[in-house]
């Protein structure tokens, strides 16, 4: 297990390599210097910020050294905001992305395996219909017209929520509930589909035959022995929506004004602030990175059937 | 399968001598399909879909990126053309404006409701229920406008009549010795800017140069948005030189360009002025065909049409353009993305995918890593940096999509080729001596292909969804042109006031991605019945 884990964690070396080397050149392929203002510096002082920052070194030498920062932590400064580097705007905003990430999948997961698992139990009754309808519309239908939709439906018609905003702006607790249902939408459509047809799978094999067969409680079987295989499924999605959730709390963050990460990231790819984009790319794949691992140690935890070589 | 369908001669019979006709597995699927209810209203949903994108340029609707500032906002309406729409605006503000001085009673009650609506800031149904009310009080003769009221809506009732829109088809010069006419955008350059220096009392030299400066002008301020942030001595430069290395041919087009237009302006304007008491007066009926003299030897075709006498069913947007010809168009942009997107990403997925697969060893090893790696990313936030520094224009988006999007369809060719390359009719194929491309390309693709065909369809709506997305944020398609995503984007800041402006793209949007879903989940049940039930 423990070679596993080994093994596991130096597999992520490349894929973080691979980004901060793509974010490396896509900053110094950019158009544009970062010090290009509208009027023309004279030559002097252009060579003295170039030196500054130094960008008058040999290519490799440069690609060493932003290497080394970025291992170290550091995203170094921003080409539009001079008070701050990046490190200090990534980390007032990420918390607020956080929370809306964390609640968003908590919700998709809980009633996505909830209502899968009704589905499934009471397969072609109207709860079957009813979620496998509302499934194929998270599935369909994209974040950013539910989220406006669900806006001017619970927002501005009924007065039930606030439109937009942020507790830790003073919008109060009920500013979540709207950007978080939003941005659980397609996940709890993925995730309701996949527990549906696994548990039916599930359902039918043979041991839960044999549990039945022994007169056991129709819940035992269904949260005892069904759930568990059923689950796997389920883990080895939870990747790809960790990746979701990210890419919709962009657009979440925009349609709700929340202070986040995302709003910062589209935000400053207007501006052209490369260094700042570039860190967001970077601390978002390493979530990404550090997701995708523990939901792979999860499901070798869970499925017996798996060795660690 | 393959080797063996085509041959008529293999006819086997049953023990009571009745032929057996073997069905293909696409056969069978087509079969499985059009028993899908759903599936077959896709289908059908999604060639309309298509037919309207593809004949947009035919369709009798208006142009999708012509402004009318004065049509800003119109609501949509089947009945009532954009004159009266906006008449209806200005007596439901003069009513409004009434009650709120007092002239114009109501009951308590009313007053309540119409109070409450403006705390909700819903001015849409404070001026709905003020025309409602204003108009059968005044009917009623209960309420009378004031003369001042009453000249202002005289006036505006008039100028709605009378506005014109003349577009100038074809210009005309008269040869004087024949009477021939001949058009005049077929002419040399020198002959049409001769025409047009006679006609307005210049010469040929003073124009000329006149020309050449102002399509500086207007090349200048291209540079200047192009390269927002070059210095202005760099702007000049640049002009300088693009002045100088501009070919002859260059610029006599530019300046043909810029003398038709001076030309047609003209002609607008004396259309206008001759058209417009036919208007008010209803002398004549609209839309009109008529030639009309510019000048001695020039005249005109023109069409006039009475401008508010258009009709928008979807309603207009905020800079008075067509919402339904915005939602076609975009559709265009949106499915024209969305297929040859998912065209380019599934070619790219086979020849990796089946490389790695048929190949093995080092190669499949070094495109898997690759693949593993970029599974890893967060694409989106990549493609949106690629968007944000190479320029947001359709083709740039284009290609960061294709390039991000062939992973999984090359994980799914890789694992259909290692399933069948092992396969009886591979092995006698490679001992007939067929080269690897033959094998890959002519046997082992062909027979993965049903796969690949479902998860294309699937890929569609993805793909449309991602493009969207990207023109949502405002990073994708750029004005005057639309995609769907760019729409809802435009709508969500005004959807209190104007919610039909993110009502009809939405809806448009997801109904066809519904349909694409459907009909993807339809093609996988009837190319792999056991599928049914699953993801």
């Amino acid at each position: 297990m423990t070679k596993y884990i080994i093994r596991r964690l130096l597999g992520i070396i490349p894929t973080l390599l691979v980004i901060i080397t793509i974010s490396f050149f896509i900053v110094r392929v950019a158009p544009g210097g970062p010090f290009d203002g509208e009027r023309a510096l004279p030559e002097v002082v252009k060579r003295n910020i170039e030196a500054k920052y130094h960008m008058n070194d040999p290519l490799i030498v440069q690609y060493g050294r932003y290497m080394f920062d970025v291992l170290r932590g550091d995203l170094g400064p921003s080409y539009r905001y001079k008070d701050h580097d990046v490190n200090f705007y990534i980390f007032q905003s990420l918390p607020n992305s956080m929370i809306l990430g964390v609640i968003a999948i908590s919700i998709s997961i809980l009633f996505g395996i909830t209502s899968g698992m009704l589905a499934a139990v009471r397969q072609n009754t109207w709860v079957d219909y009813l979620s496998m309808a509302l499934a194929v519309i998270g599935i369909s239908v994209p974040l950013f017209v539910i989220g406006p939709v669900l806006q001017y439906i619970f927002a501005m018609k009924l007065q039930w929520l606030p439109t937009s905003g942020w507790f830790t702006a003073g919008g109060g607790i009920k500013t979540i509930i709207l950007p978080a249902l939003t941005l659980a939408f397609a996940d709890f459509a993925t995730i309701a589909r996949l527990t549906r047809s696994s548990m039916l799978e599930t359902l039918r094999s043979d041991y839960i035959r044999t549990a039945k067969a022994k007169g056991m409680k129709s819940s035992a079987i269904i949260f005892k022995h069904s759930m568990k295989g059923a689950m796997l499924p389920i883990v080895s999605y939870l990747g790809p929506a960790f990746a979701g959730i990210i890419t919709g709390s962009v657009v979440v963050e925009q349609v709700f004004r929340i202070p986040g990460l995302g709003k910062f990231f589209v935000q400053s790819s207007f501006n052209r602030d490369y260094t700042l984009i570039v860190g967001v790319v970077i601390v978002y794949s390493v979530i990404l990175v550090i997701m995708n691992f523990i939901v792979d140690i999860v499901y070798s935890l869970l499925d017996p059937r798996i060795t660690y070589k | 399968m393959k080797p063996f369908s085509k041959k008529k001669s293999l006819e086997t019979t049953n023990e009571f001598n009745q032929v057996i006709v073997g069905n293909s597995l696409t056969k069978d699927a087509w079969r499985r399909l059009k028993k899908n209810k759903m599936a077959v209203l896709s289908v059908i949903i999604v060639s309309i879909y298509i037919l309207l994108a593809a004949l947009a340029p035919i369709l009798p609707i208006y142009p999708y990126d012509e402004i009318i500032l004065d049509h800003q906002h119109l609501k949509p309406s089947f009945t009532k053309s954009s004159g009266e729409l906006l008449l209806e605006k200005r007596m439901a503000d003069l009513f409004t404006q009434a009650w709120r001085q007092g002239r114009l009673e109501l009951t308590p009650e009313e007053d309540d409701m119409l109070w409450a609506w403006i705390d909700k800031s819903e001015a849409n149904k404070v001026w709905e229920y003020m025309f409602q009310r204003g108009s059968e009080m005044v009917e009623a003769g209960a309420y009378t406008f004031s003369s001042a009221e009453q000249r202002n809506l005289d006036n505006l009732a008039k100028k709605l009549k009378t506005d014109l829109q003349i577009t100038v088809n074809r210009v005309w010069h008269t040869v004087e010795e024949t009477g021939e006419k001949e058009n005049v955008e077929k002419l040399p350059v020198d002959q049409i800017v001769a025409l047009y220096a006679h006609m307005i009392g210049s010469t040929v030299e003073i124009e000329q140069e006149q020309y050449m400066r102002e399509i500086a002008q207007q090349r200048l301020k291209i540079i200047q948005t192009q390269n927002a942030e070059m210095s202005a001595e760099d702007h000049q430069l640049l002009l300088a030189t693009e002045m100088d290395t501009m070919s002859e041919r260059e610029k006599d087009r530019l300046v043909k360009e810029n003398v038709m237009a001076k030309i047609k302006t003209r002609a607008k304007e004396i259309a206008n002025t001759d058209l417009k008491a036919a208007a008010g007066d209803e002398s004549a009926t609209f839309p009109l065909n008529k030639e009309i003299a510019i000048q001695d030897t020039l005249s005109a075709d023109i069409k006039a049409t009475k401008m508010h006498d258009r009709r928008y069913y979807l309603g207009t947007d905020h800079q008075g353009r067509d919402m339904l010809s915005r939602i076609i168009y975009g559709g265009q942009v949106s499915i024209a993305i969305g297929f040859i997107g998912t065209i380019t990403s599934v070619f790219i997925g086979i020849i990796l995918g089946s490389l790695a697969g048929y190949l093995g060893g080092k190669v499949d090893y070094f495109i898997m890593r690759v693949v593993d790696i970029m599974y890893g990313l967060p694409y989106m936030l990549l493609v949106i940096i690629a968007m944000a520094i190479f320029g947001r224009n359709i083709l740039n988006l284009f290609f960061a999509l294709a390039i991000i999007s062939w992973l999984t369809i090359s994980r799914m060719v890789r694992g259909q080729i290692m399933s069948l390359k092992n396969q009886e009719f591979i092995e006698a194929a490679r001992s007939m001596g067929a080269p690897t491309w033959r094998i890959i390309f002519r046997h082992l693709v062909p027979n993965s292909l049903s796969v690949i065909i479902v998860f294309s369809t699937l890929r569609i709506p993805s793909f449309i969804m991602t493009e969207s997305f990207l023109s949502f944020l405002g990073l994708g398609v750029q004005a005057p042109y639309a995609s769907w995503g760019s729409l809802v984007g435009d709508a969500v800041g005004g959807m209190t006031l104007y919610p039909w402006k993110l009502f009809f793209p939405a809806a448009t949007m997801t109904i066809f991605l519904f349909a694409m879903n459907f009909l993807g989940d339809g093609l996988r049940d009837a190319f792999d019945p056991q599928s049914k039930n699953q993801l």
